[in-house]
């Protein structure tokens, strides 16, 4: 009992974010927690969505991605749709070469903007 | 008695043949199987339909679909050239600024033409016949051929019901019964194809009978050339766009801005897939034009071609600049940084290709092609009823 009260003092946003339907992948700074799933998964040179979780929910949530060993991003400006309770789906992306990319999710919350970046091997 | 050393003598001058690593066995992998299931455009309701294949084919080598009678889609995409002209940049009724493309697995793109200026094949096939250095027809005069030819406008009946009245819906009739005829082109199976389901099947003669050469080559295309990072999957394309440092000036102050210029074009079309000649509904596939993003890199792109029947339709690149395989090998091989965008590609460098390399490089390439082309022009019906 004392244990999980310690952890959730310390990461209350950890363990309240939760994304159903799968597993995803998880992004964490002391204020927020990123859910992200790619759908219908990680590809080259085809269209995917990313249901995207943000807990505490923020005021807003930008998605990106680019390539840092090529110095280039997406072809494709993704679209943001918020759902709800902090959840949202972003439409449009698209990896138009194999390699090394980074999402980055810049997350705008009451203290302010939060970037996150997660490196992401597609082949 | 003396062939023993003899022999031994010729193997070893003869290189090992290539054993190829897992991670090459994926890269080769992935440039297959060959050839493509069909998939139905979504966009285009005569899409597979053969009645409007069978129409398409007949407006392709449609001499009255041009301003002056004696233009065609088959001028320039010439069936016996691999659907290409042998001509560094297209000639219609005048000049164009861009080297004439196959038709063959065109349906497999995303975007159409150099730039991209489409998201449709239906979209892109009446690019050419409302350009005035094409076929330099208008909707007016196209919807008149088709309804006063009572065996075109049967035709057109046939697939879309009857002749609207409204011109530019009957330019997009026609439009889509090209592209039904032209999604039925499809190149065969080259040497390569049989190389790489045989290496996938580990048939040894088979494996044995695609040249040495090809092979050295292909371990360059996807190893220290990375050719794969742009020309990957079984069309040999991406289907997106890059500076490759082939220069974009046309003339005495004229440049072509290649995707820059394509975007705005696709953003301005009538006739894109968020327009309302898009058959399908739920405008699934024009997630793409909603998505597109215009950048300042954009300029000088151009879309990545399939490298599939590659060697039948020389001259290269966007203006038709280089004259042969070796050319083009050449000049990613001696590629100079300070031909490209600053904020271009960054793992684009010179390859630095020893004489042996490039050879062995233009081998595979020329492996990519089915041999000739398998298209015979059909006797057709004489009436449509």
């Amino acid at each position: 009992m004392r244990l999980a009260a310690l952890l959730a003092l310390a990461a209350p946003a950890a363990l309240a974010c939760e994304m159903p339907g799968g597993p995803a992948e998880k992004l964490q700074s002391a204020t927020h927690t990123i859910l992200y799933r790619a759908e219908p998964g990680l590809g080259v040179g085809r269209h995917f969505a990313l249901a995207v979780a943000v807990c505490p929910p923020p005021k807003d949530v930008r998605v990106d991605a680019w390539m840092p060993d090529h110095r280039h991003g997406m072809n494709y400006r993704p679209s943001i749709a918020p759902l709800g309770d902090g959840r949202y789906r972003a439409d449009g992306l698209l990896f138009h070469m194999p390699g090394r990319w980074e999402f980055l999710f810049e997350v705008r919350g009451a203290g302010g903007t939060e970037r996150f970046e997660h490196s992401v091997r597609v082949e | 008695m003396r062939r023993a050393p003899l022999l031994l003598l010729l193997a070893a001058l003869v290189p090992a043949a290539h054993a190829f690593t897992k991670a090459e066995m994926r890269a080769i992998a992935a440039h297959g199987p060959w050839p493509p299931a069909f998939a139905r455009d979504p966009s285009n309701r005569a899409s597979g339909n053969p009645d409007a294949i069978e129409l398409g084919e007949r407006l392709f080598f449609e001499r009255r679909l041009s301003a002056d009678g004696e233009q065609s889609c088959s001028r320039c995409h010439i069936p016996e050239r691999s659907w290409t002209d042998g001509l560094a940049r297209a000639q219609g009724l005048a000049l164009t600024d861009r080297n004439t493309q196959s038709i063959a697995n065109v349906r497999l793109q995303r975007w159409f033409g150099w730039d991209g200026a489409n998201d449709s094949l239906w979209a892109q096939s009446i690019r050419p016949i409302i350009d005035p250095r094409e076929l330099g027809m208008g909707a007016r005069q196209v919807a008149a051929l088709v309804r006063g030819d009572a065996d075109l406008a049967c035709r057109y009946r046939k697939v879309f019901g009857e002749v609207p009245a409204n011109d530019e819906a009957v330019l997009v009739g026609v439009a889509k019964a090209l592209a039904a005829f032209q999604e039925t082109r499809v190149s065969g199976r080259a040497p390569f194809d049989e190389f790489r389901d045989a290496l996938l099947k580990g048939d040894e003669a088979g494996i044995a009978s695609y040249p040495e050469d090809a092979k050295r080559g292909l371990v360059i295309f996807i190893g220290k050339g990375k050719c794969n990072a742009c020309h990957l999957g079984p069309a040999f394309t991406n289907g997106e766009f890059h500076d490759t440092g082939i220069p974009f000036f046309i003339e005495k102050g004229r440049v072509d801005p290649g995707r820059h210029s394509g975007i705005q074009k696709l953003r301005a079309s009538p006739y894109n897939l968020l327009g309302p000649y898009n058959d399908a509904p739920e405008r699934a596939a024009a997630i793409g034009t909603r998505h597109v993003r215009l950048e300042h890199r954009n300029f000088g792109e151009f879309r990545t071609p399939s490298l599939r029947n590659l060697a039948p339709t020389a001259p290269y690149m966007h203006n038709g600049s280089l004259a042969t395989l070796r050319d083009v090998v050449n000049h990613y091989s001696t590629l100079s940084p300070d031909r490209l965008h600053a904020d271009g590609e960054a793992i684009l460098v010179a390859l630095k290709l020893g004489e042996g390399e490039v050879r062995d490089l233009v081998a595979f390439l020329e492996s990519l092609s089915d041999g000739g082309g398998t298209y015979a022009r059909r006797r057709f019906a004489a009436d449509c009823r």
